[in-house]
């Protein structure tokens, strides 16, 4: 077969392209190590949520050094809790559940965010860096109070954070 | 009928250089938009989900 060579150079450029942009989500994955959401996590019972030992009494606690787990309850219309604050630099990770209908877990204006379904335990890893504070919402239509359901992410300079008492 | 043909040209002659030039175009803007959305659009977004592959 005959082919021309500006449509050799074309098809040679889209090939290229294409394994520029599988190399790039590689770099993405493996160097940086970002992650999708998936269903690893434990299920839970979203009628009983109450009897669950973390979503029970959701809110954030400290796994290690620099590392936090922040347990919420997504419902209708709110988040529980409301406002979660964590440190700067530091690996927070969220385990969010709901206890009605589908919700999401969005912190706006950034790349974390996951859809929330009872039952379900989505659980997403961030790092912070700067302190500063974002806004939480549910950005899945979950009811005719859906658009009062928001929150808060503060992220507080290490120094300056504190851990609530355990009661 | 007298043909209107001026001048016949074989397979490798034909050298359609405008589409060239409009396809390098097209191909160098995809590279730098893909390279900003993710780069800057993408990866400048924090916070971002991250975690090791369990």
């Amino acid at each position: 077969m005959k082919i021309h060579t500006y449509e050799k150079f074309w098809l040679a450029a889209s090939m290229l392209l294409i394994v520029g942009f599988i190399l790039t989500i590689t770099y993405g994955t493996v160097g940086i190590g970002i992650a999708m959401v998936d269903d690893s996590a434990d299920t839970v019972d979203p009628d009983n949520l109450g009897d669950h030992p973390k979503f029970s009494d959701p809110g954030v606690e400290q796994v290690g050094e620099n590392e936090y787990d922040v347990y919420v309850r997504a419902l209708q219309f709110a988040f529980i809790p409301g406002d979660v604050e964590v440190p700067a630099n530091s690996t927070v990770t969220f385990h969010v559940t709901s206890s009605d209908v589908i919700h999401s877990y969005s912190v706006v204006g950034t790349n974390a965010n996951t859809m929330v379904i009872p039952g379900e335990v989505a659980t997403i890893t961030v790092e912070t860096e700067e302190p500063g504070e974002h806004g939480i919402i549910c950005t899945e239509y979950c009811g005719s109070g859906h658009h009062n359901m928001a929150g808060k992410l503060i992220i507080v300079p290490e120094d300056e954070f504190e851990l609530e008492e355990e009661q | 009928m007298s043909s209107k043909l001026q001048r016949e040209i074989g397979h490798d002659e034909f050298d359609p250089k405008g589409t060239l030039a409009l396809i390098t175009i097209y191909f160098v803007i995809i590279s730098v938009l893909w390279i900003f959305m993710y780069f800057v659009e993408f990866l400048g977004n924090d916070l971002t989900v991250v975690g090791a592959i369990a």
